[in-house]
């Protein structure tokens, strides 16, 4: 019995939940069907397409699975049940994710029935290290917790601006944390990587911009931890994101990853924004996403000294030129070869190189990013209302700010480090959503990234009145995800084994 | 009606783990007790119809009738499906259409070779869209109880009840399965180790809930009306047979809290066979967990959806060998389930078939049921899958 056709089936249905309706009978299909089965024939034609994937479901029934199958055993015990949309016309069967049962602990199955929860996306269950990774979308979480649910509302533009800029933006981080010395640092679930960090980014992203997918003609993911040598995690975001025209179960997008160390995505910045600047692109918007399941070799071992600041997450950023939040100003790069930070082909784990790290790496690229594109712009220090840059640590951006002459008022919102970790590619990005988070109109910001290897990134960017409309459509701040009550704090031992992931 | 099924002899193996014997060295076995019983010859087989689940996997065997062609020098047509009730019904049809008088059913399984995989490979059959959302064999069962609970309002000390009447139908079945040589487990075990085993798992239903995974077969003579007295002086008429199909994926079905399958398939038997429900003295039920054996009891109808569990708890307080079910006996899992006797799969209903015929031929020993009034009728209830399919065989010794 080969399971191979069936498990093709479940993965391309089950990355975004979907299903099909009969526009005579209204009865709900969990599947892409043809015709309906009470109605036959003259349905042909007439099945509507539903899509459950921004939609909130109940979980119906559940259990605990403590014996999973052998797919399953990296989970250790975890609540698996039956989720109903729409009112119990659609039923499907679905585990409860970002959940640690601990040994002994008391279950109470009728805590969580019948509570809210959204689909989330995940690595569907272990497989050898050569194989395919399978993803899914039947794997849950409760919507009065964590993550809460979110309309996904696609809003037609009303303002084209002269210049491109970011039209919203999204951040995702687990709910679990590792908590040493001052550093609260994110830490994946056993079943995410870069790869659903990045799709979350871009949903979240999607979301909070109100843009309808289909426009988006280009998306880039930057990460250092893509879980293949060669595959774009970019490919997977298209399809599960549904961007671009769909045509022929293909998506009318561009998609392409990008890699240099942690400046992989806010490079790519410019490159976005040029694209939807040209007239003959057709491309209207472009998501930019940084994601990183931020790798460390154990304590103790070469490299391991990383393993005090990585963090897990991913931020998506959508630009175009219309309904900007915030308009780019101008932007300088510069780039050396410097090599302060590197991962050889087949290495599970980067190594740095220790105080080489700072001086001529760091803090040369930064500010020299900086101090160019301020000359260029004729901007004074007092004329940056926030300062945002890479954090690999806490005394690297504060040094920088201080060197360059930014106050504690300037750069104190961007730093995230301290509740995140080093989220590699999604670092300044995520100091970026932090700031965008609160800023008011017409406010200039700062953003200089730095990548090893190594080169940095300049932005400046003014943020619009747009900003504040658009600030009701994103829950998840990056403050909700720092402060948020339903954290959980796992130790070492705990951290490693979820990072190490399925 | 004439041209009813008859069966005329039945065999099978113990089951359990037969860690050293070859699969088709069981069905062999089976197949040699029944030949013996009604001496039989294989030269008297017209057609062999066969159920395995599992052996293109577990044995790596891809056309099971080849190798029982080479082992019996046979070369009538033979089928393999999977479950023992679905060889039959085949078997039965062929036989009411005139087309042979004289074949073989037979179902073997031998799960233990590939006990590290059987319940991946279990929940892949069963429901594959559940398996890759993170399913096990067990949890179906657990949501279709948790689904009951909720639907019927059952809380306090009714829960406490229903509870502990599931546990009673595991001791039941052990109970009864210590009289059975065949049994996989023929020891008692009592109501503490099975909610031990539930607690040690913390969910609704543990270890003692759920049939085991065996090896074994099964093997009976089927032949028709008219040539069946050449072969045994009471052969045991299969007065009504059905099935049904339902869909694959639990969670898509409307029903949660019962098996549509059963419900059509006992109907249309039940019409078929000329008889009431009310006639029908004993059953041999698809307890691959005490809730399937409590939900059936409504699904037949035996019961009313959402009280089976009285009236199994009000029984095993004081247990007689039998459920009192408004005032009549019924006599249920008779040679332990699955849950004891054991659960290969092709072979099972093979064995709930051979019970059913052992009792109402009197054959069954220390297990023979003490009916009020003369045993005439039992039924079988056997599922594919977790209820995607279901066959429901209506059994009698005397042709009115």
């Amino acid at each position: 019995m080969s399971s191979e056709p069936i498990e093709r089936r479940v993965s391309y249905l089950g990355d975004r939940l979907r299903g099909r309706r009969c526009h005579i009978c209204g009865k709900e299909y969990f599947d892409i069907r043809d015709y309906c089965g009470n109605c036959g024939r003259k349905s042909f034609g007439k099945m509507v397409d539903m899509d459950l994937f921004y939609e909130e479901g109940k979980l119906e029934v559940c259990t605990f699975i403590n014996n999973p199958t052998n797919k399953f055993t990296k989970l250790g015990g975890f609540i698996y049940g039956i989720i109903a949309f729409h009112d119990g016309k659609i039923k499907v069967p679905g585990r409860l994710t970002d959940q640690i049962i601990k040994d002994g602990e008391e279950i109470d199955f009728s805590l969580f029935e019948g509570r809210a929860v959204v689909p989330r996306f995940r690595r569907r269950y272990s497989v050898g290290r050569s194989d395919v990774i399978p993803t899914i979308s039947l794997a849950f979480t409760f919507s009065d917790e964590y993550y809460p649910y979110q309309e996904h509302v696609a809003v037609k533009p009303d303002k084209e601006y002269d210049a491109p800029g970011i039209v919203g933006y999204g951040v995702y981080t687990s709910r679990f944390r590792i908590r040493e010395r001052n550093m609260e640092r994110s830490v994946p679930f056993i079943d995410e990587d870069s790869i659903t960090a990045a799709v979350e980014a871009g949903k979240l992203a999607l979301i909070h911009c109100g843009v309808d997918s289909s426009l988006v003609g280009k998306v880039y993911v930057g990460s250092e931890s893509n879980p293949y040598a060669v595959k774009p995690i970019a490919s997977k975001v298209a399809q599960v994101l549904r961007l671009g025209e769909e045509e022929d179960d293909m998506q009318g997008v561009d998609a392409v990853d990008t890699e240099f160390a942690c400046k992989a995505a806010t490079s790519m910045f410019k490159d976005a924004a040029s694209l939807v600047s040209y007239p003959k692109s057709n491309i209207e918007y472009a998501l930019v996403i940084g994601a990183d399941n931020s790798q460390a070799a154990p304590r103790n071992c070469p490299g391991g000294e990383l393993d005090l600041f990585v963090g897990y997450g991913g931020c998506g950023y959508v630009l175009g030129r219309q309904d900007l939040i915030a308009e780019i100003e101008g932007w300088y790069s510069c780039t050396s070869d410097t090599p302060d930070f590197w991962r050889r082909d087949g290495e599970p784990f980067p190594m740095h190189g220790g105080r080489f790290t700072g001086d001529p790496a760091y803090f040369k690229h930064v500010k020299k990013a900086a101090i160019k594109l301020m000359t260029r712009l004729n901007l004074q220090v007092e004329d940056v209302n926030y300062f945002v840059t890479h954090q690999p640590n806490v005394s690297f951006p504060v040094r920088i700010a201080k060197e360059l002459g930014f106050k504690e008022e300037q750069y104190s919102q961007s730093l995230q480090v301290t509740k995140f970790g080093n989220t590699y590619s999604g670092s300044s990005p995520l100091g970026l959503a932090a700031v965008l988070d609160i800023a008011e109109p017409d406010e200039r910001i700062l953003l200089v990234s730095y990548g090893s290897g190594a080169g940095s990134d300049a932005y400046s960017l003014i943020t619009t009145s747009q900003i504040l409309d658009k600030r009701k459509r994103q829950k998840l701040t990056v403050e909700y995800q720092g402060e948020n009550p339903f954290l959980e704090y796992v130790d070492y031992t705990t951290y490693r084994r979820l990072k190490l992931g399925m | 009606m004439r041209g009813r099924p008859a069966i005329v002899a039945v065999g099978r193996t113990r089951f359990g783990e037969h860690y050293e014997k070859e699969p088709e060295q069981l069905i062999e076995e089976a197949w040699l007790k029944a030949s013996e019983e009604a001496s039989i010859e294989r030269k008297d087989l017209e057609a062999c119809y066969l159920s395995d689940y599992f052996l293109p996997i577990t044995n790596k065997l891809g056309l099971e009738e080849g190798f029982l062609s080479e082992l019996t020098e046979l070369h009538v047509p033979m089928e393999a499906t999977r479950s023992f009730g679905s060889a039959l019904l085949n078997a039965c049809n062929a036989i009411q259409a005139g087309r042979y008088k004289v074949v073989l059913v037979g179902g073997l399984e031998k799960m233990t070779d590939r006990w590290d995989k059987i319940r991946d490979d279990l929940m892949l059959l069963e429901d594959p869209w559940s398996y890759y959302a993170g399913c096990t064999p067990e949890a179906n069962h657990e949501l279709m109880l948790r689904a009951y609970i909720k639907k019927h309002g059952i809380t306090g000390k009714n829960l406490e009840k229903l509870n502990l009447a599931l546990a009673h139908i595991s001791v039941k079945n052990h109970l009864h399965a210590t009289k059975n040589e065949y049994a996989q487990y023929q020891r008692k075990i009592t109501v503490e180790h099975v909610l031990k085993a539930r607690e040690d798992a913390r969910k609704p239903l543990g270890l003692y809930d759920f049939a085991p995974i065996s090896d074994g077969a099964a093997a009976l003579v089927l032949a028709s009306e008219e040539v069946a007295k050449e072969f045994a002086d009471e052969p045991v008429y299969i007065l009504g047979s059905s099935s049904a199909t339902d869909y694959l994926t639990f969670p898509a079905r409307e029903n949660m809290t019962g098996f549509l399958v059963t419900e059509i398939a006992v109907k249309a038997a039940l019409k078929m066979a000329g008889t009431s429900l009310w006639d029908i003295q004993m059953a041999e039920l698809y307890d691959q967990s005490t809730v399937m054996e409590m939900i059936s009891l409504e699904d037949l109808g035996f019961c009313e959806h959402g009280k089976a569990w009285m009236s199994i708890y009000e029984s095993c307080q004081d247990y007689r060998g039998y459920y009192q079910i408004d005032g009549r006996k019924l006599f249920v899992n008779m040679n332990g389930g699955l849950k004891a006797d054991g659960n290969p799969l092709g072979a099972t209903g093979g064995a709930q078939i051979l019970e059913i015929y052992k009792q109402l031929k009197g054959q069954a020993g220390e297990r023979q049921v003490q009916s009020d009034g003369e045993l005439k009728c039992g039924c079988v209830l056997e599922l594919e899958g977790f209820g995607t399919k279901g066959y429901v065989y209506v059994l009698g010794r005397d042709r009115e």
